[in-house]
């Protein structure tokens, strides 16, 4: 129906003469154009991953390595601004993000930091194990997606190794000549990297073996009217977000690098009823990431079942859902929601 | 060591899960000037259908780029768009509670979007065609909703004039995004087409489009208004007043623009601050509410 030509805008004529004549101008200049067998250019693939050599190798502090990567030419790297990270293609094939944590003023060479996760699935263990200076590794471009906007007060809140994005904030906090604090928290102080690169009187630091765990609000006392830049583990993030109020023009910036984990979540299976082909979708993952491994060029964008990028058709069994924005019953937005038990047939 | 931050680039592009109460924004949000409020309101009746079909679109590019970073800016770009279609749908139902019946015009745009613009049924290289012919024209919008966005985050005339801040929010949370995501329509048709004579037909095709549907829809809104009741005619010729007054674009600012555009070294990165539209996402009231 919308395809037809509207009604005027005063309601007097079915199909309105502006659209009419419109329609058949734009209609009569695309006939003409498609006399012609339309030339299709060819895409150039663009590959923006680059093989880094490891420089350096050496130990942060208790189970954290630092890595220094650099062209296997010396030449200099794209350029990059506190607050990017690098994706890191590790010869498993595993695919992981870590933060710059030089100086962007080094152009030769990128420092990344890693701690080892033993309950991890693996990225980190297989960084710590296998990787020696003189070993190559694939990356990518930097990228931000925690950019540092200049401000005269800022108060950084890092938590572990949640301090690898801050360190050249800090820098970059220091040579802007701006009013900063830094609270890095921690289990105790041998687990904490980089204690040596920070001024020690602007940085309170606080492990949980001296104070106990910190208190969010505790932690923003001192946020009026400051940029509050905050990384650490997704309960600390969690934390700041519930305990932050905007006082004073206090803005509050994070980083997630995943959407958040799933909780409750039942394995259940999927089937694409374009292909016919079942896929079983396990209880810590969600479905769009099981469709994304068979079909890559799905469109989805906020993970978080807002926007509605990745709703698709339900063709037959009992939705899960899992935000309010998935309400139509002929409908799913496989980012968030899953099946009550049994199996989803998707128009895929 | 210098001391000055460069502008932020390679941005990953995430939306905002945002969101606005409309009940306490009144009609003429611009006080007293129905004129202005209303050249301003017509974004309002195109961007619901007009984002969408950028979505549509957009969706249907995804598997043709061969650029893991551009695929990843179209995705962020798409969520974005998204949003925000879905939030001018909300300020479309408010006018209808108000006694302002955009149905009408609505519907013409809609018709435009997914009729005139929408799937025509192709197949093969003459799908794909059709496809980089819209996308084509998206690029060109995008340049006026770069400049726009642009405007409203420095319009500070709307400002003294006692604008509603709830509306200035929406309105300046799109535009920071805009600026924020402003080169990705470009860069998805320069990586797929990039023929300039295309580029070149596509701004035409796109300020004709726009020009006239400005037109149109002021017309329409000022007649439709259970206030002004058709007492004072509409027209793009009211801009002559509102845009060096500030409280619209200027047309010299935006006819500028269009020059630049059409140099073949253009790029949207010149157009607008990142720097500024990130700071206004830090403070914006529902941005940072998206963020708890």
């Amino acid at each position: 129906m919308r395809d037809q030509i509207p009604p005027d805008l005063r309601g007097r004529r079915a199909r309105d003469p502006f659209w009419v004549a419109a329609s058949a101008l734009f209609n009569g200049v695309q006939r003409i154009r498609s006399l012609r067998e339309p030339v299709i250019p060819a895409v150039k693939p663009v590959d923006r991953t680059r093989v880094m050599l490891v420089q350096e190798v050496r130990r942060e502090a208790a189970d954290v390595v630092s890595l220094r990567l650099g062209a296997p030419d010396g030449r200099m790297l794209p350029a990059w601004q506190p607050g990017c990270h690098l994706d890191v293609l590790l010869p498993s094939g595993r695919r992981r993000q870590y933060s710059l944590c030089g100086d962007p003023a080094d152009r030769r060479s990128y420092r990344v930091a890693v701690r080892r996760l033993p309950d991890g699935s693996g990225g980190s263990a297989e960084i710590h194990d296998t990787l020696v200076e003189g070993a190559s590794l694939t990356v990518s471009e930097p990228r931000n997606a925690f950019p540092f906007l200049v401000r005269d007060r800022y108060l950084f809140l890092a938590g572990g190794i949640g301090v690898t994005p801050i360190l050249p904030m800090v820098q970059a906090a220091h040579r802007l000549r701006a009013d900063w604090r830094l609270i890095y928290t921690g289990r105790s102080r041998d687990t904490l990297p980089f204690l040596d690169e920070l001024p020690a009187e602007r940085v309170t630091v606080r492990t949980d073996d001296e104070h106990g765990v910190p208190d969010c609000a505790d932690l923003l006392a001192d946020a009026a009217g400051a940029a509050v830049y905050c990384c650490g583990p997704a309960p600390m993030i969690d934390g700041v977000r519930a305990a932050f109020a905007p006082t004073g023009g206090a803005t509050l910036h994070f980083e997630r690098f995943a959407p958040a984990p799933i909780t409750d979540g039942r394995p259940f299976e999927i089937e694409l009823a374009r292909t016919g082909v079942t896929l079983p979708v396990p209880a810590d993952r969600s479905a769009l990431e099981v469709i994304r491994d068979a079909l890559p060029d799905v469109a989805y964008s906020c993970r978080q079942g807002f926007c509605g990028t990745c709703r698709v058709g339900l063709l037959a069994g009992d939705a899960d859902r899992r935000h309010p924005g998935d309400a139509a019953p002929d409908s799913l937005l496989p980012c968030v929601s899953r099946a009550t038990g049994g199996r989803l047939t998707l128009d895929l | 060591m210098s001391v000055h931050l460069t502008e932020p680039e390679n941005l990953v592009l995430q939306a905002r899960d945002v969101r606005f109460d409309w009940s306490q924004v009144p009609l003429h949000w611009i006080p007293g000037d129905p004129v202005a409020t209303h050249l301003v309101n017509v974004l309002h009746l195109l961007l619901p259908a007009g984002e969408e079909w950028f979505v549509r679109v957009f969706k249907e590019a995804v598997p043709h780029i061969a650029d893991d970073r551009l695929r990843e800016d179209v995705l962020g770009f798409i969520g974005q768009e998204a949003v925000h279609a879905s939030s001018h749908d909300g300020v479309l139902d408010h006018f209808m509670e108000q006694g302002l019946d955009v149905r009408p015009f609505v519907r013409q745009a809609e018709f435009l979007f997914e009729g005139l613009l929408g799937d025509r049924n192709l197949t093969g290289d003459r799908k794909r065609a059709w496809l980089y012919e819209r996308i084509s024209l998206i690029a060109a919008i995008e340049h006026f909703t770069g400049v726009l966005g642009d405007w409203i985050l420095n319009a500070e005339a709307l400002d003294e004039a006692g604008a509603d801040p709830t509306m200035m929010d929406l309105l300046r949370w799109h535009g920071a995004e805009e600026v924020e995501h402003r080169h990705v329509a470009h860069d998805l048709f320069m990586h797929l087409d990039g023929s300039y004579p295309t580029r070149l037909r596509a701004m035409a095709e796109t300020i004709t489009m726009l020009a006239t549907l400005w037109h149109r829809g002021h017309r329409f809104l000022m007649a439709a208004d259970p206030v002004v009741k058709g007492r004072i005619k509409g027209g793009v010729h009211h801009l002559r007043r509102t845009g060096p007054a500030g409280l619209t674009p200027d047309g010299r600012m935006v006819a500028a623009s269009v020059r630049r555009y059409l140099k073949r070294s253009y790029s949207p990165l010149n157009e607008g601050s990142t720097s500024q539209a990130l700071a206004y996402l830090a403070s914006s009231p529902a941005a940072q509410a998206a963020l708890r």
